[in-house]
């Protein structure tokens, strides 16, 4: 009998060690940013947002007591070693979630991710090919076509109706140049210069003393590194015309080196409260700049995903968490967001830098 | 105006180009190696200089520290690396490899201590600008010129006046022989790897002066000066300068009839039809 009660008393732990096991599953996700490279400051930022959220939910004790892990992997934003990672991260690691940015390797991982069914998550790439990319893609913020279209109007509303366009020979560049060429004939300005930049490219002076040549009124610009030495080049070639961006602007060095004075563009609009913007600065010893705010958001609605999830006792894979996404459809983070598609909408301001700091020119909303 | 600022911007890239395409072609034309890693001591030099400025060390000392550091790399490479794996009878395969993956780890550890942001320089006067009527320069444009037009008429005059470089062009010119003659064909190798180094160093450190520091920007000039080095004719010093200015040039003044997407392919293609003509190169014979 004694040892009847011995036996049992030890499968009764055994059993309940399991359980706690199985409440304590580790659950991990991936992350395929550019951490080298030229896009790695943009990529480190973004990287920090989605690690911050998670810390701070694993701090709380986890999802529904489940640790989050995010497994990040290195693609320097290109297509070839973004497939790679892609395929490393499902295959071996078997994550449901991918937290991605850059539009040409998000679109190499769009196909993969509807055959795989792995819900891939966008909070930076803004390529107009990303809304409808694949069913599995979720972008976080509108696509540059959006963007384009506000600062064409406020360009050509300013008088400034001879644009010139520089562009980054990529696929958000591409596209980039594309919405420009058709928004800004549309709000009634001509294109009268066009040039390609390489990513990475730090000497922009061709390129700026061939639009300078065609002298225009203000030239629109859609490139994601370099932009703080395209801004000193422009300044060193003493031009005259405005310049001006979308979203991608929002570089800290850009925005406080005095060559940037004068240049407009559009801003998304995303706020983290002081206090958790303190905290980030005291973990990273950075400000939370914009792709930080954007992947920390990302991430928040990723996690609440994952609650539902978990509470509706499925497993946590990428076709539940797309369905639950699409569930819950609005969220609250940093900012209010809802998912009519994949693509979320959200308010946007046009900036003008001004000596070291980026003011409001004109609060937008979107339709 | 457009034509004038295009062509001597053209003219700024090539001169510093043309250091690099000397420096290889250097290398390549005595050891035979296809010194890869020469791309990863451009971008060195420039992380060491940019280390030394921000420290607040002398402007001559943040110079010319960086160009002897590279110098004893380059040295190091040689003896370390290339020879031993010749002493092991390694194929030109094999050594390119390790060459590679020489490039690989610098650029790796340079990412890793320095970051891989673009980084600039802490000089205020490097980006004055002089106006020469319609044509801007700033003022690291025109040092580099000075220097790079500098080092290649030193190069020059090393490798045709004096006894070590008269003996580099020996052992270039037939190894075997130079052997034979106890030119010592290995330690010349080491000197002029070193010698190339310290020189790769210079544009290593003023490009990055005037477009800025990153990790992994020493592999595109080094293919451009591969190309001007083979156009040039190897083994032509003056070959390999002159036709890394011809490219620059040539490349900045393509976008006076075509787009920017279309210009290196474009002038690549008029190089791979002159090849045709005169594979040797244009300076071939005037070594």
């Amino acid at each position: 009998m004694r040892r009847i009660c011995t036996g049992m008393a030890a499968l009764a732990a055994g059993l309940v060690l399991h359980c706690a096991q199985v409440g304590a599953e580790t659950i991990r996700f991936g992350g395929i940013l550019p951490l080298t490279g030229p896009g790695a400051l943009i990529g480190t930022a973004e990287m920090r947002g989605v690690q911050f959220a998670v810390d701070q939910a694993n701090a709380r004790g986890g999802v529904h007591g489940n640790p989050v892990e995010v497994q990040f992997e290195d693609n320097q934003a290109k297509p070839d070693q973004s497939i790679l990672s892609f395929n490393k991260l499902t295959d071996l690691q078997h994550v449901a979630v991918i937290f991605t940015g850059y539009s040409g390797p998000t679109l190499a991982m769009a196909p993969l991710a509807t055959r795989k069914k792995v819900l891939l998550v966008n909070a930076g790439a803004q390529a107009d090919g990303l809304a409808k990319a694949s069913p599995y893609l979720i972008n976080t913020l509108p696509t540059i076509g959006g963007e384009i279209e506000v600062i064409s109007r406020w360009a050509v509303g300013e008088g400034k109706k001879k644009a010139g366009v520089l562009f980054e020979n990529g696929a958000a560049g591409m596209a980039g140049r594309d919405d420009y060429l058709k928004s800004f004939a549309e709000a009634g300005g001509t294109i009268v210069a066009q040039e390609a930049s390489q990513f990475g490219q730090t000497d922009f002076r061709p390129a700026l003393l061939k639009i300078a040549d065609a002298k225009p009124d203000v030239m629109l610009v859609v490139i994601t590194a370099g932009l703080l030495q395209m801004a000193q080049e422009y300044k060193q070639l003493d031009l005259k015309f405005t310049v001006a961006g979308t979203t991608f602007f929002a570089d800290p060095s850009t925005i406080a080196d005095p060559s940037s004075t004068g240049f407009v563009h559009t801003q998304l609009r995303i706020d983290a409260p002081p206090d958790l913007a303190a905290q980030f600065k005291a973990k990273y010893d950075t400000d939370m700049e914009f792709f930080a705010k954007q992947y920390y958001n990302a991430a928040q609605i990723v996690l609440a995903t994952l609650d539902k999830v978990l509470a509706d006792k499925k497993p946590v894979t990428g076709e539940t968490m797309h369905d639950a996404l699409f569930e819950i459809r609005r969220f609250q983070g940093l900012i209010p967001l809802e998912f009519k598609t994949n693509t979320a909408s959200v308010p946007m301001d046009i900036n003008e830098m001004r000596d070291g700091k980026d003011v409001l020119l004109k609060e937008i909303k979107l339709q | 105006m457009l034509a004038l600022q295009l062509l001597v911007t053209g003219l700024v890239t090539g001169c510093a180009l043309g250091v690099v395409a000397i420096s290889f072609s250097l290398v390549y034309a005595t050891t035979k190696i296809f010194h890869v890693a020469h791309a990863g001591i451009y971008t060195l030099g420039g992380y060491l200089a940019w280390s030394l400025m921000t420290y607040r060390v002398p402007l001559a000392l943040a110079f010319l520290l960086p160009v002897a550091a590279c110098a004893v790399l380059g040295a190091l490479m040689q003896s370390q690396l290339y020879a031993r794996l010749e002493r092991r009878r390694a194929t030109h395969l094999v050594v390119l490899i390790a060459s590679l993956g020489t490039l690989a780890v610098i650029q790796n550890i340079i990412a890793a201590v320095y970051t891989p942001n673009i980084l600039q320089f802490p000089l205020n006067w490097s980006s004055r600008m002089v106006a020469f009527g319609p044509v801007r320069l700033n003022w690291t444009q025109l040092l580099t010129v000075a220097v790079s037009v500098a080092a290649y008429a030193g190069t020059m005059w090393f490798a045709h006046r004096t006894i070590l470089g008269k003996r580099i062009r020996a052992v270039a010119s037939n190894p075997m022989l130079a052997d034979i003659t106890r030119l010592q064909p290995q330690t010349v190798y080491v000197y002029v790897i070193a010698i190339a180094s310290a020189l790769v160093c210079l544009p290593g450190i003023l490009v990055p002066l005037d477009l800025g520091l990153q990790p992994y920007n020493g592999v595109t000039p080094l293919l451009t000066a591969t190309i001007a080095m083979i156009a040039g004719g190897v083994g032509s010093i003056t070959g390999a300068f002159v036709l890394s200015v011809a490219i620059a040039v040539l490349q900045n003044l393509s976008l006076l009839v075509m787009p920017g997407e279309w210009s290196i392919g474009v002038t690549f293609f008029i190089f791979v039809i002159f090849m045709l003509f005169r594979p040797t190169g244009l300076f071939a014979a005037a070594r």
